[in-house]
């Protein structure tokens, strides 16, 4: 039979993350999602050993504060995309607020770190989000507009092809097939 | 960035879009590491040596002799150790049909080869950009599709 | 079978008959009866006056008696008492006969012996009278007693026989009113009957002959499709039998004899022969279709061979139907066709395709795959003459960064012409599905197609809402994107492109000269513009495959995207026209059907 799973992201870090730092004997507080405190002062060597062992699961250990925060921009236009009543909030406003900076200086160090802007992320994500309603099959293209506070579906459809390059139906379709591939 | 070069792996059996590819990725501003493969054998080969790093990206050509890119991508898709490669679909043909079905088979980018070469460095440096954004923002690769023109 | 006409009239008819004869044999028993009864009523006048007479001889004898006897007594002459001796006897024999005559009547007999008695009586007064009138024994007193006597006795006589006439004559009146009574009744009932009979008769007839018409008419149709048939079986190839199955008999129509190669008649068919012509490879197939006939009423159609005597093999077709007529026999009609020109000309059809297919398989892969391959040398030129930097430029000649220059245009030009190639050899040659979709949402994708261009020109867009219809859909977004590429493409310089796109439902009726009829509806797609335009003679030249009304080097164009907007439009069915006015702008009608 198939299944589908979920998974949370944040909980199966953390547990990663828990599990490697205790076989260390590392001491830590989680301050937040991707922010841990380190009680222990950790050495060079430590600190390269601890790296080592994050970084091929693909974690990042960041000291940078500047991207730290481009870090945490990150995770707040994640929550903002992907929580369902997204529609009340501008996002400016969402993230000034949420970071404690103005926006203007939230966009120019996001800028300078990823080269990148802030819109251009949120649509990312929005689009991100979008694929997966799409890949759950269980909202038409026009209540995912809505729910993404999008004006209209031709509006969603034109941001998604302009970041994909291919239009939603098209790739409905495509997971579809994959799908019916693996059978 | 990346503090680590990406590793760049085109599978291309056209020496000149081989040179094309290694100028581009030169003067683009990212760090990468950029091999070439010639047909599809080849390529095979590389990803299946143990010794060999497996590339954060893969452009592959369609039109290869001996093996042909669509036969390597369902192969690559069919291995455990190969199917997260990101792979970049690097051809010239720009028929729907073709495109979907890449898609369908795995693919996650589709590119067109260009006939400009600064339009050949704007897409690489998207692909490399979106790329990481997916490495960094814990985008689902799974659902990574990019058609670039 | 219900078109042998039912002729019912012939238990009516027997009915008729019987009537008929019944009424005439009562008639001939009627005139039998008439005849014995004037016979009888003749008789019984001939009795009466028989008995008439007698009673009158009788009289007359009596009366020659007294007559002799008067005379004798006053001549005493013996000669006069020979009436007298012969009297008696006469009197006698008439008695005789009389007595014979009233045999049936008692009442006669009656009067009979009471006049027998009184002529009796009479003679006796005779033999007195002559007694006392004799010289020798005269007695005038008793004398003139008995001849008083004897002319009482003569009177008595006399009312006695009238009496007896008069009996017989109301006997015989009473019996001729009987008889008269009954002959009278006779002709008229007769008349009336033989009217009757006659009217029957005459209806009898007149459905006889009416019926007599009717078979004639269809005799003669029934020769005269008979025929036609055979005729027609003749031209058109094919045969008929027909199997009595319940007789088991089989009956071949001339041209089924004539189409196995043989003359009509030459031989008795039965259920062996059906299958005696048949080529070997199909005998086993068309015996289980036979057979099967009989249970399933029906034989669909059967392909077989057959090896006429000549040895030459023809292909047939044959089918059967079981048919009952109204008196519940059942007939197997069977039809054979002749389809041997057909078949060979099919085969020579299928093989024609087959050639038509491959050649049409190899033109298109090579369409394909020359313009897909042409564009490799061609993107390699374009590439590596953009890697002529800015640089590299600085350091050439003048003549040489022109050359770079030229050879960029040529480049680019080819690139279009090869991209349209490529799209016109696409259009004929993927597979065509139609899928019915929304043909707003292909127009928004052109749209988005041409974004670019439409915002750089600054063009306005309008449409009302096109209907949904059974399209190929990327080669209708590609109608769209050429239409109003073009429309961008010409536009005026300095003034914005207004494009106008409309969409109504009309009646291929209304356009007879140019749509196809088969279709009643059509959908008629109307993109005006505010461009150039063109001038209106060249109409129906700029759908031509590489006409261009605009040279290269004023107007970037292949002369192949209004080709390709023809050819999609032809793929649908549909049709495509092209008008304007210089300054103006065009106007471009597409019908699709419905």
């Amino acid at each position: 039979m198939k299944l589908f799973i979920k998974f949370d992201i944040n909980t199966i870090c953390s547990l990663y993350l828990k599990q490697n730092l205790e076989q260390n004997n590392i001491n830590f507080t989680t301050l937040g999602f991707g922010e841990i405190e380190i009680e222990d002062n950790l050495d060079a060597e430590a600190l390269e050993n601890l790296k080592n062992k994050l970084v091929p699961c693909g974690f990042e250990v960041v000291e940078n504060q500047k991207s730290v925060l481009v870090q945490k921009i990150k995770d707040a236009i994640i929550e903002l995309v992907f929580m369902d009543d997204s529609n009340n909030y501008k996002s400016s406003v969402f993230l000034a607020e949420k970071l404690n900076h103005s926006y203007g200086y939230l966009s120019n160090v996001f800028s300078e770190v990823t080269y990148s802007s802030i819109e251009n992320f949120i649509i990312l994500q929005k689009i991100e989000r979008a694929k997966q309603l799409i890949i759950i099959n269980e909202m038409s293209l026009t209540e995912i507009a809505f729910l993404l506070n999008y004006s209209s579906v031709a509006h969603l459809s034109t941001q998604f092809k302009n970041t994909t390059g291919i239009t939603p139906s098209a790739f409905q379709r495509i997971i579809k097939k994959r799908r019916e591939n693996l059978k | 960035m990346q503090k680590n070069a990406l590793h760049i792996l085109l599978a291309d059996d056209d020496e000149d879009d081989r040179l094309f590819f290694k100028d581009a990725f030169e003067e683009i501003k990212i760090q990468t590491n950029v091999n070439f493969v010639h047909d599809g054998m080849q390529l095979m080969e590389h990803l299946l040596n143990p010794d060999n790093k497996l590339p954060d990206i893969l452009f592959l050509d369609l039109n290869m002799p001996k093996k042909t890119g669509k036969e390597c991508l369902i192969e690559i898709k069919k291995t455990d150790h190969l199917k997260d490669i990101i792979i970049a679909i690097y051809s010239t043909s720009s028929s729907e049909e073709d495109i979907e079905d890449t898609f369908i088979q795995g693919a996650n980018i589709y590119i067109k080869k260009p006939s400009d070469f600064n339009t050949l460095k704007k897409i690489i440096n998207e692909v490399v950009t979106v790329n990481w954004h997916y490495h960094t923002s814990g985008l689902n690769r799974d659902n990574f599709l990019l058609r670039l023109k | 079978m219900k078109w042998i006409p039912n002729f019912n009239s012939s238990n009516s008819l027997r009915v008729i008959f019987v009537i008929a004869v019944f009424i005439l044999l009562f008639l001939s028993s009627i005139a039998y009866k008439h005849n014995q009864d004037l016979n009888e009523s003749s008789k019984v006048v001939m009795h009466t006056y028989e008995i008439n007479i007698q009673l009158e001889r009788l009289m007359s004898a009596i009366k020659d008696a007294e007559t002799g006897q008067r005379g004798y007594i006053i001549t005493r002459n013996a000669r006069f008492l020979t009436p007298y001796i012969y009297s008696r006897d006469k009197v006698n024999t008439s008695f005789i006969t009389l007595k014979k005559l009233t045999a049936d009547n008692p009442e006669q007999q009656e009067n009979l012996q009471k006049l027998f008695k009184l002529i009796t009586q009479r003679f006796v007064s005779f033999e007195n009278c002559l007694k006392y009138s004799d010289p020798k024994t005269y007695d005038k007193r008793k004398l003139d007693n008995h001849m008083f006597g004897g002319r009482i006795l003569m009177e008595n006589i006399r009312f006695k026989v009238d009496e007896m006439n008069d009996i017989e004559k109301a006997y015989l009146k009473k019996r001729l009113k009987i008889y008269d009574a009954e002959i009278s009744l006779s002709p008229l009932f007769s008349i009336s009957l033989f009217l009757v009979a006659l009217c029957f008769i005459l209806l009898a007839y007149r459905q006889i002959s009416r019926d007599f018409e009717r078979l004639k008419v269809y005799n003669k149709k029934l020769l005269i499709s008979g025929g036609l048939m055979s005729e027609s079986e003749n031209i058109g190839k094919f045969s008929t039998w027909q199997w009595d199955l319940d007789s088991d008999k089989i009956d071949y129509s001339d041209n089924q004899f004539r189409l196995l190669g043989l003359e009509p008649n030459s031989f008795t068919p039965n259920k062996a022969t059906l299958l005696k012509y048949v080529h070997p490879d199909d005998k086993e197939s068309v015996a289980q279709a036979i057979d099967g006939i009989v249970e399933k009423k029906q034989l669909p159609f059967v392909y077989y061979k057959i090896i006429r005597p000549d040895f030459e093999i023809r292909y047939f077709k044959t089918t059967g139907k079981l048919l009952t007529d109204q008196q519940g026999s059942k007939i197997l009609l069977g039809i054979n066709f002749d389809i041997t020109d057909e078949h060979l000309l099919n085969i020579e059809l299928q093989e024609r395709n087959k050639e038509l297919e491959k050649s049409n398989k190899e033109l298109a892969s090579f369409n394909h795959v020359a313009s897909h391959d042409l564009q490799e040398p061609l993107r390699k030129i374009q590439t590596f003459i953009s890697r002529v930097s800015e640089a590299d430029k600085s350091v050439m000649s003048e003549s040489a960064k022109n050359y770079i220059g030229k050879i960029e245009t040529s480049a680019k030009r080819m690139r279009v012409l090869i991209d349209d190639l490529l799209l016109f050899s696409r259009t004929n040659t993927t597979k065509k599905e139609f899928i019915k979709v929304n043909l707003n949402e292909l127009l928004d994708n052109a749209e988005s197609e041409l974004a670019e261009i439409i915002e750089e020109k600054k063009a306005v867009i309008k449409t009302n809402r096109l209907p949904k219809l059974s399209v190929i859909p990327y080669q209708i977004e590609q109608l769209f994107i050429n239409l109003i590429g073009n429309s961008l493409k010409y536009s005026q310089p300095d003034v914005e492109p207004e494009i106008t796109i409309t969409s109504e439902k009309v009646l291929a009726s209304d356009y007879s000269g140019i749509l196809d009829q088969s279709v009643k509806k059509y959908h008629k797609i109307i993109f005006t513009d505010n461009g150039m335009g063109f001038d209106p003679q060249f109409k129906e030249t700029i759908f031509v495959l590489f006409q261009r009304l605009h040279s290269k080097t004023d107007y970037p164009g292949t002369g192949i995207g209004l080709a390709i907007c023809k050819k999609i439009v032809e793929n649908h069915k549909g049709h495509i026209t092209a008008d304007s006015i210089v300054s103006k702008g065009s106007v471009f009608t597409v019908f699709l059907p419905d």
